[in-house]
């Protein structure tokens, strides 16, 4: 009877802990080691809530390619999943608000969260942001065997280049900057140069002043050689090309890419020094692009709660810390990037990185905030694929930079019209 | 539980099956007669009900089936993505569009903006140079094709070994040819530092993205890649003239050259006609080799890839502008299939 009682007991402590314990699929992809982190961390997730989180690590191109397609047709679709394409996938997003603190999502990813909301909702909470910045990478020795002085924090594009074409002189390079070929990566240098991108609507205007006159200048630096042939120029229609193997291989002293390509060269670089510096000024501000991979919850879920409470125990400050440092990512919480993050066995160099691309994030959002307009604009890949398909254009000299420019317009006004 | 009730329907099926077969076929003979008898009921069912004539219809169903889902569903899905409008994959977030998508893709003047469109100059830059391509690519492979298959049907050293590096490209996947050259072909590939070396070129070129070069290597890889295949079928084709038509021109003392022009190449003909109507819809077609390249220019293909936002993030109304390009593309591949069996009818 004792033994009866016991178990009896027992049942009623753990049962409603267990009791409504979900399997809930997470599709993943990494650009460093996030989803081992994160699988870590769901383990101490799964020890709190009972509710267990099955990782699945895919590829870059499964999220981006197939995981719009699977939410469409409703077709094996998780229950979480790590994405990039807010704007495109927020139709599908499950609003946690019903289950989580609003006021602290409000307080810690204020700027972040109308990027996951659907058109017309103001108020929902559809993810957990994680954060990157674009900015640049320069080859310490190739200025030290130049004897060129690296530019402070502050300096100006044209700084930059003056001492960077300093560099390719000396050295004999064939270019000196190089930018990965994507209209993300032109947005921040356009800020600098005072593009707005976006009315005070919010609505796209893309070819303004100051957007033409980083456009010209762009196709200078190609002409002039500063920037390389096989960039920019080498692509067709809206390819995406990266410019880390010219930097890698030495081509170019400066890369301009973003703070996910830490890890990458703090693996891969070991014939040279690097650095990342403070992203370079012009008349309209340090511009930088902000964006970054969110963790998202999805509709069509049949354990919402657990979803919720899974992106509810990643956003505690505590384990969002130990996954900023484990994982070499920038904060995204607001209370974190004021605080700063302790990297774990992160050396001298990438510590300094990262805390150089939280400063990046910081200036853009107080120099060119129209970096945060345009990562939320849902259609903005659109605009990201038409840069590089028509700037190319006229720096090959196949249109002229004004046709180039009236064709972009052209073009994006077809891709975003419902 | 749920596997021994599924064993236990299975079973009870195929019983009542073959005793349904016993009844209805009541066989006789040996006892492989009778096993087939007692399994293939259905057909002799249905031959006595309806006759021989309906027979090789029902053998075509499972053909048809498999041949239906994979190439006719597709048609039609595609027809469907054609003449509706949006983002979405699924018909019922599609609204009938009617015309528009055409008018998108081939008017002058954009109809959602009212301003200058972009697609009919894409487009017909894409049909344009695949055009350029086909062009050249297609009697360039055919006549290697066509001079290695005469070379390795003579009686030369090390022929088996000779037909193989000629075949071994077409073996390789399209993503492995692609890269593979790209090794060889960018700017600081081997094409460029050996050339480079031997003082010929200053710079090194980027072969594959350079305008005055990109086509002629886009031909020179795609036709390295599907050379062997046309080979072999044309090596097949000149081993089936019969042998003493050459015995009876070489006692006559006719020419090398005459035998070729005279036997061979008539006789060949036919094998020579499917080779260039294949190669020339394969070379339409062409895309993975060019694609995993990253060659400058866009073979339509690609535009149809790129444009339906399948991979990435599709835009408003892409899918259904590359559904009605695929569509001219089909209806143009259509009309050369349908070349190939008037050119080769009777022969």
């Amino acid at each position: 009877m004792k033994t009866i009682w016991n178990i009896s007991a027992a049942l009623t402590v753990f049962l409603p802990a267990f009791a409504s314990a979900a399997d809930i699929e997470f599709l993943c992809y990494n650009n460093g080691n996030e989803c081992e982190v994160i699988a870590e961390l769901a383990e101490r997730f799964t020890a709190e809530s009972g509710h267990v989180v099955n990782t699945n690590v895919v590829a870059y191109t499964v999220i981006r390619d197939q995981l719009l397609n699977q939410l469409q047709t409703g077709d094996a679709a998780p229950d979480v999943a790590r994405v990039t394409d807010l704007g495109g996938m927020a139709q599908f997003f499950l609003d946690l608000s019903p289950y989580v603190d609003v006021s602290f999502f409000e307080t810690e990813f204020g700027t972040m969260l109308p990027w996951m909301r659907p058109e017309g909702d103001t108020k929902g909470i559809y993810g957990l942001p994680g954060s990157t910045v674009t900015g640049p990478f320069v080859n310490v020795t190739m200025f030290e065997d130049a004897g060129v002085e690296i530019p402070g924090a502050g300096a100006t594009w044209d700084e930059w280049v003056t001492a960077l074409t300093a560099v390719k002189e000396t050295l004999g390079l064939d270019a000196a900057f190089a930018l990965d070929r994507t209209g993300h990566r032109f947005g921040g240098p356009a800020f600098s140069y005072g593009a707005r991108f976006f009315d005070d609507a919010g609505e796209p205007i893309l070819v303004d002043d100051g957007f033409r006159t980083f456009a010209e200048t762009f196709v200078d630096w190609h002409k002039s050689g500063f920037m390389p042939e096989s960039g920019w120029p080498a692509g067709s229609s809206t390819q995406y090309r990266n410019a880390a193997p010219l930097f890698m291989n030495e081509e170019v002293a400066m890369h301009f890419a973003g703070s996910w390509m830490i890890k990458n060269y703090d693996s891969n670089i070991s014939n040279f020094e690097w650095k990342a510096v403070p992203v370079p000024c012009g008349e309209g501000g340090c511009g930088a692009m902000v964006g970054g991979a969110a963790i998202t919850g999805f509709k069509s879920t049949k354990h919402p709660e657990a979803v919720a409470a899974f992106i509810d125990f990643l956003a505690r400050p505590e384990i969002a810390r130990e996954y900023y440092a484990k994982s070499l990512n920038i904060p995204a919480h607001a209370t974190i990037q004021k605080e700063g993050v302790e990297y774990v066995g992160a050396s001298a160099r990438v510590a300094e990185a990262l805390n150089v691309f939280g400063d990046n994030a910081l200036k853009a959002a107080t120099t060119t905030p129209q970096a945060f307009v345009f990562q939320g604009y849902p259609k903005n890949f659109v605009i990201f694929g038409a840069i590089p398909e028509y700037m190319t254009k006229a720096i090959t000299g196949e249109m002229t930079l004004d046709e180039a420019l009236s064709a972009m317009d052209a073009d994006i006004a077809a891709k975003i019209a419902d | 539980m749920l596997n021994s009730a599924l064993v236990n329907s299975w079973t009870i099926s195929l019983v009542a099956y073959l005793v349904v077969g016993v009844l209805v076929s009541q066989p006789h003979g040996s006892l492989a007669d009778r096993c087939m008898a007692v399994i293939g009921w259905p057909v002799e069912l249905a031959q006595k009900m309806a006759g021989d004539a309906p027979l090789p219809y029902l053998f075509l169903i499972p053909n048809m089936l498999i041949f239906g889902m994979f190439t006719f569903a597709p048609l039609f899905i595609n027809l469907g993505f054609s003449f509706t409008e949006g983002a979405s994959i699924n018909f019922d977030q599609r609204p009938y569009a009617g015309g528009d998508n055409w008018a998108r893709l081939l008017s002058d003047t954009q109809i959602d903006t009212g301003g200058e469109n972009r697609e009919d100059d894409k487009f017909y830059r894409s049909v344009m140079d695949t055009a350029v391509f086909v062009v050249f690519q297609v009697p360039i492979m055919v006549f290697f094709a066509l001079v290695t298959a005469l070379v390795l049907n003579r009686n030369i050293i090390g022929r088996g070994f000779w037909r193989s590096v000629y075949f071994y490209p077409v073996m390789l996947s399209p993503v492995v040819v692609g890269f593979l050259w790209t090794l060889i072909l960018k700017r600081h590939g081997v094409m460029s530092l050996t050339l480079m070396d031997w003082g010929w070129i200053d710079a090194p070129i980027q072969w594959l993205v350079d305008p005055s070069w990109t086509m002629f290597w886009s031909i020179f890889v795609y036709t390295w890649a599907h050379l062997g295949f046309y080979m072999l079928i044309l090596l097949a084709g000149l081993q089936s003239i019969p042998a003493d038509l050459y015995e009876a021109a070489e006692m006559d003392g006719t020419s090398d050259w005459r035998k070729l022009t005279r036997i061979t190449l008539p006789l060949l003909m036919p094998t020579l006609l499917v080779v260039i109507v294949l190669s020339l819809i394969k070379a339409f077609q062409a895309f993975e080799e060019l694609y995993a390249m990253q060659v400058r220019w866009v073979s339509v293909v690609n535009y149809i890839f790129e444009t339906s936002g399948l991979r990435g993030t599709p835009t408003a109304h892409g899918l259904g502008i590359a559904a009605t390009a695929a569509l001219i593309i089909a209806v143009l591949l259509g009309i050369l299939s349908m070349l190939q069996f008037h050119l080769t009818r009777g022969k």
